[in-house]
């Protein structure tokens, strides 16, 4: 009865936010069958999980959005992703990837809609860390630029990116 | 530190979308329980985004739900506590140590699960051949008993014991009366006496001076005590034993006597 009536009210779940977290897995993870995989280990986790979302954190779509977030970089980063795009790596060269011209082709939906309107060097910080999932250490590092700068930076981008929101 | 700096810093942002270190989400949800501001504006922005990327969705295969509801269905209902995942992150490579940890407590827990299943049967088991016995041991001391009391009344030269014969109507209904005549106890032993219907008793009436003085209902058959202490009585002429209806109250039913016996004292 119980398991019938979670079954059910999982459905529902299911039938509302799958589309908005495909969304973002199908921005991270380009591969349509790959991204599939990921919605459903997504999804399953949050069957898995749902009893440790605690609402003074955040609302429901914010936790599921960020359990497809960390499931997707799980994803490219995994060894077998890795291995499957041999010729896809990150240039050291700061300057280079500093260019809009490096960042993977994806289509102009979702998030990278609104990313895409930042200013270049604000657009790089967020694709590494927020759709690639590096840490700002990470990203201090690759670019060669200062943490501290790699930070407000990205804060910066950030607040931009919520006036653009709207 | 000044709340409404700290709003527009991005932390808000930063937070929501997952970009902020564990130390700074910390301080965030500290200052939210303190700041109404600080969680209007967390909520504002999550709308936001959610709005966005609903207006944005992408509708994964239809296939894909089946999929999923399949694996919940096998899974069974999620636990109150966090699940240890042991599938996912299958592409990492080596399992952690923790995971073999993980593995070997639940085996750890099943095996002792089973001793404990174990023991407990076999002590239940062992529990009920002993109450059996004790049981068995109880009934054989009643038995001994009332044969001991039947011997000693029989030996105690104060006890009188009367015959109890058959009438013509009942032909074979045959007991005997142990009647104390310094304690006034009376007590009855059925020798061979049918058992009654449901709805009727045995009776034992003691008969003084031609009337009848009810000494108490009895019933006889299997399981029922082979000595019965009835009502005392201090005279007696006669002993009478009639089949009434169960719990009578009144007079006796001499045409349903089933034995009688003249008292010797």
């Amino acid at each position: 009865m119980l398991q019938q009536k979670d079954e059910q009210a999982f459905s529902n779940l299911y039938d509302n936010y799958s589309g908005a977290l495909f969304n973002i897995i199908t921005q991270i993870v380009p591969d349509r069958e790959i991204a599939s995989d990921v919605l459903q280990e997504v999804f399953l986790n949050i069957w898995r999980k749902i009893s440790s979302y605690d609402p003074a954190k955040g609302r429901l779509f914010t936790w599921m959005l960020n359990i497809a977030r960390n499931a997707s970089i799980d994803k490219i980063r995994s060894r077998g992703y890795q291995d499957s795009l041999k010729n896809y790596s990150l240039p050291e060269d700061t300057s280079a990837y500093a260019s809009a011209s490096v960042i993977p082709a994806m289509d102009d939906y979702g998030l990278r809609k609104l990313v895409n309107k930042l200013k270049d060097e604000q657009k790089v910080l967020v694709e590494l860390s927020y759709f690639q999932g590096f840490t700002h250490e990470e990203i201090a590092r690759k670019l060669n630029i200062p943490l501290g700068t790699v930070k407000t930076r990205i804060r910066s981008a950030l607040t931009q990116l919520r006036t653009l929101i709207q | 530190m000044n709340i409404k700096d700290y709003i527009s810093s991005g932390i808000v942002e930063s937070y929501v979308l997952g970009l902020s270190s564990a130390g700074e989400a910390a301080e965030f949800e500290q200052l939210c329980s303190r700041h109404p501001d600080l969680v209007a504006a967390r909520n504002d922005f999550e709308l936001k985004l959610e709005k966005w990327l609903f207006s944005e969705a992408v509708p994964p295969a239809p296939a894909i739900k089946e999929k999923i509801m399949n694996a919940i269905g096998q899974e069974g209902l999620p636990n109150q506590v966090p699940v240890i995942t042991m599938e996912s992150r299958k592409y990492t490579g080596s399992a952690s140590p923790m995971r073999w940890l993980a593995v070997a407590s639940i085996l750890l827990l099943l095996v002792s699960a089973y001793f404990a299943y174990d023991f407990y049967s076999k002590n239940k088991e062992l529990e009920a051949q002993l109450n059996l016995s004790r049981t068995k041991e109880n009934e054989m001391n009643e038995k001994m008993k009332e044969v001991e009391q039947e011997n000693q009344m029989m030996s105690d030269p104060n006890v009188a014991v009367v015959n109890m014969v058959g009438t013509q109507t009942s032909g074979r209904s045959t007991a005997n009366i142990y009647w104390d005549s310094t304690s006034s106890n009376v007590y009855l032993v059925v020798k061979n006496m049918p058992q009654l219907p449901s709805d009727k008793q045995y009776q034992l009436w003691a008969l003084i001076d031609g009337q009848p003085k009810d000494l108490g209902l009895f019933d006889v058959g299997d399981g029922k005590k082979l000595i019965l202490k009835m009502k005392d009585t201090q005279k007696a002429d006669a002993f009478a034993i009639t089949i009434e209806t169960r719990g009578n109250t009144g007079g006796p039913t001499m045409e349903q006597m089933q034995s009688q016996g003249k008292a010797r004292l």
